[in-house]
């Protein structure tokens, strides 16, 4: 996931002024393809599951073997097994939606806690997080999955559990210095000196009004992040198995066929996963300049 | 050097270091741990093999008559890593360190060399459009960078094979194997292909414009123009030197994850397809010492990054 | 005082965008000023009056912020002359109607680096600058002594490096820091703000200047080193004797540095001349804004009789939306029935009222 430096905020960035208003153009075309990338994931994976496709993603048709893209009704063509590419690259997106919301929900989780266990009472806690991130920062992602594919066995929910736990030192600072950030504003004594009691200002006044779109940024890029790496272990092997299509190990399998000049069945998913990536990379990148950085005017 | 700062900064390196030995053992029990609880220990089994000649391994299980408790098992273990004894490979029967240690050194070429390539595109970017502000060529080099960053590494990787074997009748061979004439091209594609789309280049522009700009505005910079001096040359400190290490040690696991991926697809006789091959042949002893020694490159990244640190940021020194 | 002014600025317009490029800032609009060789011209107002920027855009630094400037601003010195805006008319141009600005109709961006262009060799080797914000405005990686040292080399004759070191230490104890020696070395996180200040002016006059500006010189520092600083601006004006441009909010200050003096408001000189005269309470005939500054200041007198200061009322002026007549009519107490509508609606032309003494007023050429 990605690391920000921390931008000023203040408290009243929560004003009535819809936050469409104050964003650059160029930003809300990025902020629209994005949202627009998130729709088609959402519709994709209700087409999957409703099994409203164009064509079943699993037929096997010999004679049309390799079929070039607008063929016979097939739009994106066949691949070699002369399965429909556009309806697998629809079903594919099941390999990475329900995984890669589990590799979200924990990367936040867990960051939230430690994020707050650090940056709300500091101290030794404080000392002990940074360690644990700096520690889990250490190995290259994909060699720790290699590591607990080979200990354990190449299961996605396996993999996505590791990506998650790997991801929680980003968000865990991220919200820690939030917390620090409105503790130098005298935020939380003000708040403590009203009564509050901690439960209520963590979770009412830290996290919800003041971190939610920390939040809500890194949980877009970490969809990124998932997408890259299934697509990643795919190619390696150890990915989603053949039959059941993902798009990472739909280009793999097309990708052989690339060297005889055939480029569709690696192409449309590559195409697939460029556009798909980007558009959640641009939509967390667009709303970080805009909820997170106050433009003085 | 002021033989007033030198103390503060020989103190803080040191304190690094100690920090980075502590992540170090730290980073060894959590990879012993994930052996040992993986089903089937493989870990008494590899330790057996290990430790064959150590007498504590063998005392501590005669002593106890069954497998050895997993603090005896970790601590012997490390004694052993210690002692720069990995154990053997189960596949090849070869020393694992001396196997790491020959593979690592490519993939060190690869990372480095990939990192430059992505450096050398990345930097120029960061700094034009930090200089411009937001214009239609810069709209078109950011762009550029998000669709490098979002494409699928393997894929890159295909394409320019093709492109190479069909265009220039280029052929991948086997490392390092014919004095061919063009064979430093081809030793060239994994490099450029990982520079390109480690996944790390939007972002690597993302940070290093956002803090150039910063630094631009910065009053200092404003006082250097006005006395006639190079905007560059003060610039350079806060705004290229500092930005750099810190986003290049960040990525460092990212282009090793990326360094497996462009090993396998150009058939580089690196760490990362070791790695790959360890994990189908579950060969534990070997993806144990890649991690480690993967980790390491890690851990000595931010070292650097922070010695660079310490020493150019006076005020961090003074702490 | 009849000589050929080192530094005239006449016309000079800085215009900064809103962010959406809607609307534009008057931030500097239609300034003239005159600099003398010898003289130190103060320039006073309340903050956002434009006289910062002023100084800013003589020296071409403006360039932070996305905006528009025009004007002349020629420069005569012994070894320059020049009009550090030459040709900007290529590409920015604004279009004027009865005095007041209707539209910048033509903006290139790259009048930035034009000027840049104009200004190599100007920056520094004939203008140097002292900015206010002392241990912000020195570069936090470097050494003190390494940046005196740099902008000797690179703006005087001199470029031995040992020569050049010991330049540094002269004027290091020209401002009066004590062991310079040691100092060199220091850092400006070393340095007190005080001190920082004096290594400031130190490296600004080290380039030999022939124009120095000195950009609110005190502000930001504590009033006891604000004082200190000031004696030794003064001392320096008569050992160095170096033509300034003092732009400060601090009355007191141009009342004791500067020859003459020139109030800014909105981006306009709404009176200029003698600072004895202008900023002496007892001398009445002044602009209405400029008397009302003076009777913010407490004076022993009030002091003792425990009257209260008097700020002026209203707020400072929104360069955005200018009013139609005299820029300080909503805040003027001075405004008689006679001359009301006048003010209202129609700007006053800056005239001559006594000798050097110009105001921007009705009430001294009711027609």
């Amino acid at each position: 996931m990605k690391r920000y430096r921390q931008h000023s905020i203040e408290f009243g960035n929560l004003s009535d002024v819809p936050f469409w208003k104050t964003a650059g153009p160029i930003d809300l075309v990025y902020i629209s393809y994005g949202l627009l990338v998130v729709l088609l994931v959402f519709v994709s994976y209700v087409l999957g599951m409703t099994g409203f496709l164009p064509f079943d993603p699993q037929e096997i048709n010999l004679e049309l073997l390799m079929a070039p893209p607008n063929t016979e009704g097939h739009l994106l063509g066949t691949d070699f097994m002369g399965r429909d590419i556009l309806a697998r690259l629809i079903i594919g997106i099941q390999a990475y939606f329900l995984p890669g919301l589990l590799a979200i929900a924990l990367a936040l989780a867990l960051g939230t806690c430690f994020g707050v266990l650090a940056g709300y009472w500091g101290g030794g806690l404080d000392t002990a997080s940074t360690y644990v991130s700096n520690l889990l920062n250490s190995f290259p992602r994909l060699v720790l999955i290699l590591l607990m594919v080979a200990a354990f066995k190449p299961d996605i929910y396996l993999v996505m559990t590791v990506v998650g736990i790997t991801n929680a030192p980003t968000v865990a600072s991220l919200i820690k210095s939030k917390i620090q950030f409105l503790k130098q504003k005298n935020f939380i004594e003000a708040a403590t000196a009203l009564g509050l009691k901690n439960a209520v200002i963590i979770i009412k006044h830290i996290l919800w009004h003041n971190c939610r779109s920390v939040l809500i940024i890194q949980a877009t890029l970490g969809m990124a992040e998932v997408i890259l790496i299934e697509t990643s272990l795919s190619y390696l092997g150890f990915g989603v198995q053949e039959p059941t299509p993902s798009w990472g190990n739909m280009v793999q399998s097309g990708a052989n066929y690339f060297m005889q000049g055939k480029f569709w069945p690696s192409t449309a998913p590559a195409m697939a996963i460029l556009l798909t990536i980007m558009g959640f990379h641009l939509l967390g990148d667009s709303l970080n300049n805009i909820l997170e950085r106050k433009r003085d005017q | 050097m002021k033989l007033a700062s030198i103390k503060p900064i020989t103190v803080l390196i040191s304190r690094e270091l100690a920090i980075a030995a502590l992540l170090l053992l730290g980073i060894s029990f959590l990879v012993f741990m994930v052996l040992f609880l993986s089903p089937g220990d493989p870990f008494s089994s590899l330790l057996k093999d290990q430790t064959a000649s150590s007498a504590i391994g063998t005392a501590a299980r005669s002593e106890i008559g069954g497998p050895a408790p997993w603090y005896y098992q970790y601590l012997a273990w490390l004694g052993n890593i210690m002692r720069g004894n990995f154990g053997t490979s189960i596949r090849t029967g070869l020393p694992v360190l001396r196997e790491v240690i020959r593979t690592g050194i490519n993939t060190l070429y690869l990372t480095l060399g990939s990192l430059l390539i992505t450096l050398l595109i990345a930097v120029p970017i960061a700094v034009f459009s930090a200089r411009r502000g937001f214009t239609a060529t810069n709209w078109v080099l950011t762009m550029f960078t998000y669709v490098v960053s979002a494409l699928p590494v393997f894929w890159l990787g295909y394409i320019v094979i093709y492109i190479s074997m069909h265009r220039f009748g280029l052929f991948p061979l086997a490392f390092g194997s014919g004095a061919q004439t063009w064979s430093w091209v081809y030793f060239m594609l994994p490099v450029f292909v990982l520079g390109l789309s480690n996944g790390t280049m939007s972002e690597v522009v993302r940070h290093l414009r956002e803090e150039l700009s910063r630094v631009f505005s910065e009053e200092y910079i404003c006082t250097a123009r006005a006395k006639g001096a190079s905007i560059w040359k003060h610039s350079f400190k806060e705004g290229f030197l500092i930005p750099i290490t810190e986003i290049v040690a960040t990525k460092i696991p990212f282009i090793l994850g990326g360094a497996v991926v462009v090993e396998q697809v150009f058939n580089w006789p690196g760490m990362g397809r070791m790695a790959w091959q360890a994990a189908q042949d579950r060969d534990f002893p070997l993806i144990l010492g890649i991690t480690l020694m993967a980790a390491l490159f890690v851990r000595l990244g931010s070292l650097i990054e922070r010695a660079v640190h310490i020493i150019v940021n006076p005020r961090f020194a003074k702490e | 005082m009849i000589g050929v002014p080192v530094l005239k600025i006449e016309n000079l317009r800085t215009y900064f965008y809103s962010s959406s490029k809607q609307a534009f800032s008057r931030a500097v609009d239609g300034v003239n000023l005159a600099l003398e060789k010898g003289e130190t011209l103060g320039i006073v107002g309340e903050s956002g009056s434009g006289k910062s920027v002023t100084a800013l855009s003589v020296m071409g630094l403006v360039t932070a912020e996305p905006g528009v400037i025009t004007g002349n601003i020629g420069l005569k010195t012994d070894g320059v002359q020049k009009n550090l805006l030459q040709d900007i008319e290529d590409y920015v141009k604004i279009t004027n109607e009865n005095g007041r600005t209707v539209e910048v109709s033509k903006d290139n961006p790259g009048w930035q680096r034009h000027i840049d262009r104009v200004l190599r060799g100007v920056r520094g080797k004939e203008i140097s600058m002292i900015f206010q914000n002392p241990k912000l405005s020195m570069n936090p990686f470097s050494s003190v002594g390494k940046q005196i040292k740099e902008a000797i080399m690179l703006n005087t004759s001199i470029n031995n490096a040992q020569e050049a070191r010991e330049r540094t230490l002269y004027w290091l104890e020209q401002v009066k820091i004590d062991s310079p020696r040691l100092r060199y070395d220091n850092n400006p996180y070393g340095l007190s703000g005080g001190m920082c200040q004096r290594a400031m002016i130190a490296m600004a006059l080290s380039s030999e200047p022939s124009v120095l500006i000195a950009d609110e010189p005190t502000t930001g520092l504590d009033a006891t080193i604000q004082s200190k600083i000031v004696s030794l601006l003064e001392e320096l004006k008569s050992s160095v004797g170096v033509t300034t441009l003092l732009i400060s909010h601090d009355i007191d200050v141009i009342k004791t540095l500067s020859d003459r003096v020139s109030v800014m408001y909105g981006g306009r000189v709404l009176e200029s001349g003698p600072s004895k005269e202008i900023l002496s309470a007892a001398h009445n005939d002044k602009h209405p804004y400029t008397a009302a500054l003076l009777a913010s200041i407490p004076t022993a007198r009030q002091i003792k009789a425990k009257s209260y200061l008097q700020a002026i009322k209203g707020d400072v002026l929104d360069t955005i939306n200018l009013p139609s007549g005299c820029l300080f009519y909503a805040r003027c107490h001075q405004v008689t029935e006679q001359i009301k509508m006048q003010c209202k609606h129609q700007e006053p032309e800056l005239r001559e009222i006594s000798s050097n003494h110009n105001v921007r007023c009705w009430r001294f050429f009711n027609a």
